[in-house]
């Protein structure tokens, strides 16, 4: 049965609607969300299926956080949520109501002086076209508040979530290195 | 446009300098988020296009049902071949004419497995995966050719243009002492960028911008100009920055037409994300090639002759050629020689380049084929290489610019300590580890193709450096402020560098390693055409504390204009530029010859290759040169391959900037050790589908594959290569990497794995 609600042919006309700039846009189960991001409170509305990077993306004009694969895999959307690390590909944005949502462009304000780790990585030249980092740096921040950058082979374990094809790991390794001792 | 502003290492000027280890300037942007990458654009009333891709491998289209789909929430198209404007055929990058034609991006015939059949564009990305799910496509299905392996694939055609013959191979052989013969296979490799290919494209009238990363925008371009028939002029490409191509961005793309075409008929701004699975099949990565050779030597290991033959797969619909001979014919002194290659059509997307096509495969095979040869006849690996050194280019019969590959054999066999090893395979352990020593040499040709840049010092003393060339993170950016600084005479912090905008000054592919060398030597000349200029000025301006002095007996230093004789402390170019009323000095210079500095031929030389020198072009062979030594560790009872450590020493000439230099070296090593461990895209001979089409399946190499890897540069500056002296640095480092782990896994087990990757199946 449920497949076969799945199945159903849903004709436009059951759709809601709400007109933008003289142009008809259909909606699907819209919802409102307050999200609070980066220390601000963030009111977005979306459909309910929309992930929280897809929503940070194409939503809230929060760029620095990447699509690599949409599928858990690459880790270049990793952002923090209540601090941890997590995955915004596999995350709804209705999933993190609620919850207090870190992402790369709240680690350190514009003008200010970049996050250890942020500048470890700059010193390291831990990255090269620069598109899994923002995700690198939040798993960097997580891995070293987790306790996990104890060790070279700890770091790379707990690194290891995060792919990068321009293949910066041993750079990587001396930045999460530099960063854990100076946030110790 | 993308102004990227400079900063400079932590209070260490001499950094600035070309040559100095300055942080890339373009950094602080991407390590905080703010780096706008082309699909992160928003322009007003951006739609979203999915694709359709065909799930046979080969037949045809009977019908497309869209009922379902166009009636979908949000839905404003479904594209096909029925509904779709007509596109243009363009002239390709090699500067073919168009066929008359049309071009169309849409199948109706299918040849591969994912290929696009139609397009659905809807108010949402949500609306547009959604309703794309629900087209329903009719097939007309055909036997299709899943691969290399399959038997139906057969030989293939040769290609009589990549045979490569000297003195009598065949007869050489036949009489040599010592022969041996193997073949050596590379499965489809993929470029797997993280930033996944994708663009925007908006009209305005007859003119149109995209966002799209690109390692060639001129050539790109030109060919959405063609299609779309309208000027080149009219057409914006924008890719600021690029979320890694290694190969795969260089190119318009089927996809990139669809967009563009769906723009067009709804009149608003079309965004395309290719997925992740569509990144398998809506481009090619390296073919799968076989590759036979043998090897006739003396008895004491001197080559006498080397026979190749090798194949690589190609599309149906194309002939894509990965040059199997490329190293085999230069690598090693020979007397007698024979290369010959097929390609062999099979039902796949058209493969294109992936980092270092050819010289990667090639090397793999002659390096393996070599290492056997010495434990054939008892003599060290390294010996081997040195005792058949090629003291000039066997192929080209010219003297190299550079080859240090000697210091390279030199400096890795000291560093990673090459003199402990025991000689027999099978004899180093420790615990339960069985360790291996291996060592393989690489090379990667200097390409050359003039450039073009625009110099500017602004009336505050600051400079800018403008080329419609990229930054995917070789470092673009940061050796044109380092090369403007040092040849204006002002500190790093003072130049702004912008890139990636065709609205730029021309500039050639980035690719085939050989940007960074033209694009420095056009920022050079134009600088220095600068500064000629401000020094003219400071003479002959009535206003200049410094007129009526010679030019020659000016300097400019840290943004400074002074006089040695003059023991005053000197005017910054600020003053002078004030004094004398002027709000800019511009210099646009290229490095084209004269016979093609004409509209047509500079068009011609950066939006095809046609124009690009052969590194044997001139009276010198040109060539980068490496040699990796690895230490692996494979679990005795398991066979799973571990690199525990790796030297490489490399000459890629001058490096203007090492630190940058050595982060592609890296790079390339680890897409290596990938390319021998990890990756093999897995085609289901039962429907031509890439099985693996996903990053947990297609497997690259993730932090902890990788060991600690030292990289020792042993290049000397070659004017001959470049002006400034630097050769290929991109593309060298992967070269001779997978030969070498494969070596040492002989050494390691005395399992000769000649087949990649070396998993744990073919070792036990």
């Amino acid at each position: 049965m449920f497949f076969g609600l799945l199945l159903v042919e849903r004709p436009a006309a059951l759709g809601t609607y709400c007109h933008q700039n003289g142009v008809k846009t259909p909606m699907t189960n819209q919802i409102s969300l307050n999200l609070d991001i980066n220390g601000k409170s963030r009111q977005v509305t979306v459909e309910a299926r929309v992930t929280l990077l897809d929503a940070l993306r194409e939503h809230l004009e929060l760029t620095g956080t990447k699509k690599g694969c949409d599928h858990g895999q690459c880790g270049a959307c990793t952002v923090h949520v209540d601090g941890e690390r997590v995955l915004s590909c596999l995350t709804l944005a209705a999933q993190v109501e609620g919850s207090t949502i870190n992402t790369i462009e709240g680690l350190s304000a514009p003008g200010d002086a970049l996050h250890p780790v942020q500048a470890a990585f700059l010193e390291h030249d831990a990255f090269q076209c620069g598109y899994c980092t923002p995700g690198q740096i939040m798993s960097a921040v997580a891995c070293i508040r987790e306790g996990h950058a104890g060790s070279d082979d700890e770091i790379r374990e707990y690194m290891s979530g995060n792919l990068c094809r321009c293949g910066a790991y041993p750079h990587i390794v001396d930045a999460v290195r530099e960063a854990a001792k100076e946030l110790s | 446009m993308t102004i990227v502003e400079t900063r400079a290492k932590r209070g260490d000027a001499a950094d600035g300098a070309l040559g100095g280890r300055l942080s890339r300037i373009d950094g602080p942007a991407k390590i905080t988020g703010l780096a706008d990458y082309a699909l992160e654009h928003h322009p007003q009333g951006m739609v979203h296009a999915v694709l359709v891709e065909s799930a046979i491998a080969s037949g045809r289209v009977v019908s497309i049902d869209a009922n379902a789909a166009e009636r979908a929430p949000g839905v404003l198209l479904v594209m096909t071949p029925d509904n779709a404007l007509p596109i243009k055929s363009a002239t390709d990058w090699l500067n073919t004419p168009p066929s008359d034609a049309p071009y169309e991006p849409l199948a109706r015939s299918i040849t591969f497995a994912g290929q696009h059949i139609a397009a659905v564009i809807a108010e949402t990305f949500e609306q547009a995966t959604a309703a794309a799910a629900l087209v329903k496509v009719y097939y007309e299905e055909a036997p299709a050719i899943a691969g290399l392996d399959d038997p139906k694939a057969g030989d293939g055609m040769p290609l009589d243009r990549m045979t490569i013959e000297w003195g009598d191979a065949h007869g050489a052989l036949a009489n040599a002492p010592i022969r041996i013969k193997h073949e050596y296979r590379t499965p489809r490799e993929y470029n797997v960028p993280i930033e996944p290919h994708g663009l925007i494209a908006e009209w305005k009238g007859d003119r149109l911008t995209v966002w799209e990363p690109s390692q060639w925008i001129d050539g790109m371009a030109r060919t959405y100009a063609e299609w779309f028939d309208i000027p080149f002029e009219n057409v914006e490409l924008r890719s600021p920055y690029i979320g890694g191509g290694f190969g795969s961005k260089a190119l318009a793309l089927e996809h990139g037409a669809i967009a563009i075409n769906a723009a067009r008929m709804l009149g608003r701004p079309v965004k395309l994300a290719v997925t992740r699975a569509q990144t398998f099949t809506a481009y090619g990565g390296r073919p799968a090639t076989r590759q036979t050779i043998e090897l006739g030597a003396t008895r004491d290991g001197k080559l006498v002759s080397i026979v190749q033959t090798g194949a690589n797969e190609t599309s149906m619909k194309a002939v894509q050629v990965e040059p199997l001979g490329s190293v085999t014919s230069i690598m090693y002194a020979t007397p007698n020689f024979s290369s010959r290659q097929n390609v062999v059509p099979v039902n796949t997307v058209k493969p294109g380049a992936l980092r270092a096509p050819g010289e990667n495969p090639s090397a793999f095979g002659i390096e393996c084929a070599i290492d056997e040869l010495a434990y054939e006849v008892g003599i060290d690996p390294v010996q081997i290489r040195l005792l058949n050194y090629a003291e000039e280019d066997p192929h080209a019969r010219k003297p190299w610019s550079t080859r240090r590959l000697r210091e390279a054999y030199a400096a890795g066999a000291e560093a990673f300590g090459w003199s402990a090893r025991q000689p027999k395979p099978r004899s180093m352990r420790e615990g339960n580890q069985l360790i291996g020593y291996g060592v393989a040499a690489g090379t990667y040709p200097v390409r050359r193709t003039p450039g073009e840049a625009l110099v500017r010092i602004l009336g505050d003393g600051s400079v800018e450096v403008a080329s419609s060339g990229i930054d995917m993170g070789q470092g673009t950016y940061t050796i044109l402020a380092q090369t403007a600084a040092e040849a204006i005479g002002v500190p790093v912090e003072k130049v702004r560098v912008k890139l990636g905008d065709s609205s730029l000054p021309r500039a050639p592919v980035a690719g085939g390693s050989q940007f960074a060398n033209l694009i420095t030597g056009a920022v050079h000349k134009a600088a220095l055409a600068a500064r000629d200029e401000l020094i003219g000025l400071a003479i002959n301006d009535p206003n200049s504390p410094f007129r009526d002095l010679q030019a020659n007996t000016l300097i400019v230093e840290n943004g400074v204009i002074s006089s040695p004789r003059d023991t005053g402390a000197g005017v910054g170019i600020a003053e002078i530029m004030q004094r004398t009323g002027r709000e800019r000095i511009e210099a646009l210079r290229d490095t084209l010859p004269e016979n093609l500095r004409n509209e047509k031929d500079h068009f011609r030389n950066f939006t095809t290759i046609t124009t690009m020198l052969s590194p044997t072009d001139g009276d010198y062979s040109l060539h980068s040169w490496c040699v990796h030594f690895v230490e692996v560790r494979v679990d005795a009872d398991f066979g799973t391959v571990r690199v525990a450590r790796m030297v490489s020493a490399l000459d890629s000439g001058r490096l203007y900037n090492p630190k940058l230099a050595e982060s592609q070296w890296k790079g390339g090593i680890i897409m290596g050790i990938g390319q021998a461990l990890l990756e093999e895209g897995i085609v289901d001979a039962r429907n031509g589908r890439v099985m693996n089409n996903n990053l947990g399946d297609y497997l690259v190499p993730t932090n902890a594959d990788i060991p600690d890897l030292k990289v020792i540069s042993v290049g000397i500056p070659d004017t001959h290569a470049s002006v400034l002296g630097g050769k290929a640095v991109g593309e060298l480092g992967i070269v001779g990497v997978a030969p070498a782990i494969a070596n040492a896994v002989y050494h390691a087990t005395g399992v000769r794995v000649r087949d990649l990757p070396i998993t744990m199946d073919k070792l036990t």
